[in-house]
């Protein structure tokens, strides 16, 4: 579509007509609605926030809006390759492959990951009894930084300039040489700056788990899910950095001319090494979070302990430290040699054994229990088998002949849709059902959660179990159509319903979100009876929790001390809270390197230099600015 | 290998016998297929004991209102002690009846570079750019897009690459080898059978990746001869 600008005419592909079309739409509405209704203030508050529920519910929020756009563009694919020789609006060759570069990294980097993060921030510092984060300035700059990250990203499509060099962003492609221009680009800065965040909230994380625990609470009373946050938190900060050296690498051979992964110095390989040392820890980086969820809500509504809490958390600690020995998996074909080959291999198949362990002790906390059915629970319930159909692929992938096969079909995109849909996906959902009450203070709707588990878990196996019999069959990923020749039509077709199927389920979700915030009634303190230390806070919770601290003196000491009837004991002294004010600060820094983002996508470097200067400006008055005075006073200066 | 491959046929009778993959036209491939088999075999064990304990467990477990005061069963340290180390023993065992043939297998199949093969062979030069493949016979005749192989011979390739990375797949004949700049590979498919197989890019290399696909005859050795001094 032609149209007329300030006297050019620009062209345009028909999605992106629309896309601009129901972009104008949406903001204008949102825009309308925030002054009818006056909710400058909310707004206000919520930019300059440094508390952690109200930053984990801003996480959840853009989390889940990149999650929307992402499953878009997998509504999209899905379209494109329903049937054979398929022609669907534009989304042959080069938008395809933008699309499926989008899908793939934003729903790992802007969707898996904050809504993740975001989990994390409400409910680890409640479960440990922390009054929030040990940082909090920290925190709401992470979170502005993955705001301006994901907004980045997500703009290039409307910018029509989206990258598609596959999440991955394989060299040499994604050099200058093969795909010159801004597109790229997007990719680099969108997921560096978003990285940013989220290792300076990895960094938080630890430093509040292991500090601001309350009294009491020794690490090995810790509930599993922040066991499972702090692994977690030091797989990001390992891995994270080395993606982060990849990126700038990769920046550098794209901007200014250096042959890190091409040409006759470099090596493209160099690049595989370094994103898959990122790139599989992130598998566990997205799991790990989720085994500790359902870890919880297993425990919670079979009304039992966990099973083998030590093995569990022993699991978790070597699933996290063999994570980063199997990342050459994704690699057998690139012809590294027999004896690499055969030793990653080897590392790959151990990892099943410890995951292994925590699938039998889930099953054997539910044994002997009385389980209830609510939807955090169904959630979880149909985790398990959903999560070792993916893992058994898994094991399956790991035979290096057998892999050849497999590698890059669509055998393998079924098994990570699999394994991260089955952990990650529904491990969200259910920590948002069973978190909803800390968060609102509201109850989500029982029934339309079970229409949205049920919808969801069918679609699910529905689009991915034919995906392993078309990757046999020789369907490669990655491309936008096969031949009618080929065997593979009615099984993509019922791939294509399925994914459908889990759109809908995401309508009901959205349905029972808008119907709790206008019918809902208070949900109380404790809607699960649960057993740690979140519920006995009031919902939502308050930004002065744990007012008096208490004393824990076992795991599962609240479920202990509702069963005996007993308040649970205050504790003298409790460590000072950390100090949360609101500032505008972090939303500032955040938005300098946004544009200094922007200007170096475009290589304008002026803007980039003005920018990245007020940056630096913003840390200044940053240092000379201590929240902290306002309590404790001025520090001796000497 | 051969032996264990006998047990192949009774694989083959659960069903899917006409899926690529499964049906190699190769020797490589056979042992491939062999190997998808064996771990299919061994996974959906562990998925039936699993998908077995999880139905039995919610539905004698799950919450009913006369159960609210029967009392939490609970194991005492010596059983969660030995169901545990079960396990954490029986996966290793199937992971290690798992591993012997399949790094036996994988060990001869690794692609290698270059200089570290030693290989007995039909030798052809296989060269990809986007988006278009390039064989080279002995004979120095080139072909687009064509491949011509003799049945029943070791086929050795030498894979290289003009400007990005892509990956050769034949799924009828062996799984797939990656071409990487500047470092050329060799692969082998030993024996194949006769017959005319699509092959394809498998690893993503620009606009036109889906297209980029050739074909493969596989002919007797006298046809082969015939073709490359022509």
């Amino acid at each position: 579509m032609h149209i007329p600008l300030f006297g050019k005419t620009i062209f345009l592909t028909i999605d992106l007509v629309i896309a601009w079309s129901l972009l104008i739409i949406l903001l204008s509405t949102a825009i309308i609605y925030v002054v009818r209704k006056h909710k400058y203030p909310v707004i206000w508050e919520y930019i300059r926030t440094t508390n952690h529920r109200k930053i984990g519910t801003l996480y959840m929020i853009f989390g889940f809006l990149f999650f929307l756009r992402a499953g878009l563009d997998a509504l999209l694919i899905r379209m494109q390759l329903a049937l054979p020789n398929n022609n669907f609006m534009v989304y042959q060759l080069e938008k395809y492959n933008e699309t499926f570069t989008s899908h793939g990294t934003m729903m790992i980097f802007f969707a898996a990951m904050p809504l993740l993060l975001g989990l994390m921030n409400i409910a680890v510092p409640l479960q440990i009894g922390a009054r929030d984060l040990a940082f909090p300035f920290l925190n709401a700059l992470s979170l502005w930084l993955f705001v301006a990250g994901g907004v980045m990203f997500g703009s290039a499509f409307f910018l029509d300039s989206s990258p598609a060099v596959g999440w991955t962003g394989y060299a040499p492609y994604s050099t200058v040489q093969y795909t010159p221009g801004a597109a790229t680009n997007f990719y680099v800065f969108g997921i560096q700056i978003a990285g940013f965040g989220t290792l300076l909230t990895a960094l938080n994380m630890i430093v509040t788990i292991i500090r601001n625990r309350a009294p009491g609470m020794k690490l090995m009373r810790m509930p599993l899910f922040p066991w499972a946050a702090l692994i977690t938190s030091f797989l990001i900060l390992i891995a994270f950095t080395v993606l982060a050296i990849a990126l700038y690498l990769l920046m550098f051979d794209r901007l200014f001319g250096t042959t890190f992964f091409s040409g006759e110095d470099g090596d493209p390989v160099y690049w595989q090494h370094l994103f898959w040392f990122f790139g599989h820890p992130e598998v566990y980086i997205l799991a790990l979070p989720a085994f500790g969820l359902f870890s919880d809500i297993i425990s919670t509504f079979s009304r039992k302990k966990v099973f083998g809490y030590p093995a569990m958390v022993v699991s978790l600690l070597m699933i996290g430290v063999l994570g980063f020995m199997v990342w050459v998996h994704h690699m057998f074909t690139v012809g590294l040699g027999p004896i690499i080959n055969t030793f990653f291999a080897v590392t790959t198949m151990v990892i099943a054994i410890p995951t292994g362990l925590k699938v039998f002790n889930w099953l054997f906390t539910m044994r002997g229990g009385k389980i209830v059915f609510t939807v955090p629970m169904l959630f979880a319930i149909g985790f398990i088998p959903s999560f070792v159909m993916g893992g058994v692929t898994g094991v399956m992938l790991s035979l290096t002949a057998a892999d050849f096969q497999f590698h890059d079909t669509h055998f393998v995109v079924a098994h990570f849709h699999y394994v991260i849909l089955a952990s990650t996906i529904l491990g969200i959902f259910a920590g948002l059902y069973y978190w909803y009450p800390k968060i609102t203070g509201f109850k989500l709707n029982e029934t339309l959660g079970k229409w949205h588990f049920w919808l969801f878990l069918a679609g699910y196996h529905m689009t991915f179990l034919p995906m392993h019999i078309t990757g046999l069959q020789g369907m490669p990923r990655r491309v936008y159509t096969y031949g009618s020749d080929e065997g593979i039509t009615a099984l993509n077709f019922t791939s294509t319903v399925g994914a459908f199927l889990m759109g809908i389920s995401i309508i009901v979700f959205i349905i029972n979100i808008v119907r709790t915030t206008r019918h809902a009634q208070p949900a109380g303190n404790d809607p699960w009876n649960g057993r740690t230390l979140e519920w006995s806070v009031a919902s939502p919770s308050p930004e002065d929790s744990f007012t008096p601290m208490p004393l824990v003196e076992r795991t599962d000491a609240y479920w202990y001390a509702k069963k005996h009837n007993e308040n649970m004991k205050v504790a003298e002294n409790p460590r000072h809270a950390p100090i949360a004010k609101d500032t505008l600060l972090p939303f500032l820094m955040a938005l300098a390197i946004f544009v200094t983002g922007f200007g170096l996508i475009y290589q304008s470097y002026w803007i980039a230099a003005i920018s990245g200067a007020t940056i630096f400006v913003l840390f200044i008055v940053r240092s000379f600015n201590d929240e902290r005075e306002s309590v404790y006073g001025r520090g001796d200066v000497k | 290998m051969k032996k264990i491959r006998l047990l192949f046929p009774l694989l083959l009778l659960s069903g899917c016998s006409n899926i690529t993959v499964l049906n190699p036209k190769s020797t490589t491939g056979k042992d491939q297929a062999f190997l998808i088999w064996l771990g299919f075999g061994i996974m959906f064990l562990v998925l039936a004991v699993v998908f077995f304990l999880l139905v039995k467990i919610i539905i004698t477990y799950r919450y009913k209102k006369e159960r609210e005061h029967d009392p939490t069963h609970y194991l005492n340290d010596k059983q969660k002690r030995h169901l545990q180390l079960a396990w954490t023993i029986i996966p290793i065992i199937l992971l290690v009846i798992l591993a012997i043939p399949a790094l036996w297998i994988s060990y001869h199949q690794s692609p290698v570079a270059e200089a570290e093969s030693r290989h007995e062979g039909v030798h052809i030069h296989v060269s990809a750019k986007q988006f278009q493949w390039t064989f080279t016979y002995d004979t120095d005749k080139t072909e687009e897009n064509l491949l011509i192989l003799p049945e029943g011979e070791s086929i050795i390739l030498h894979l290289s690459t003009e400007d990005v990375i892509h990956s050769f797949w034949v799924p009828e004949l062996a799984g797939k080898v990656d071409l990487i700049p500047n470092k050329p590979i060799v692969y082998e498919i030993k024996e194949p059978e006769k017959g005319v197989y699509k092959g394809k890019c498998a690893e993503y290399c620009g606009i036109q990746h889906a297209n980029m696909t050739f074909t493969v005859k596989v002919v007797s050795k006298e046809e082969y001869e015939n073709y490359i001094n022509n």
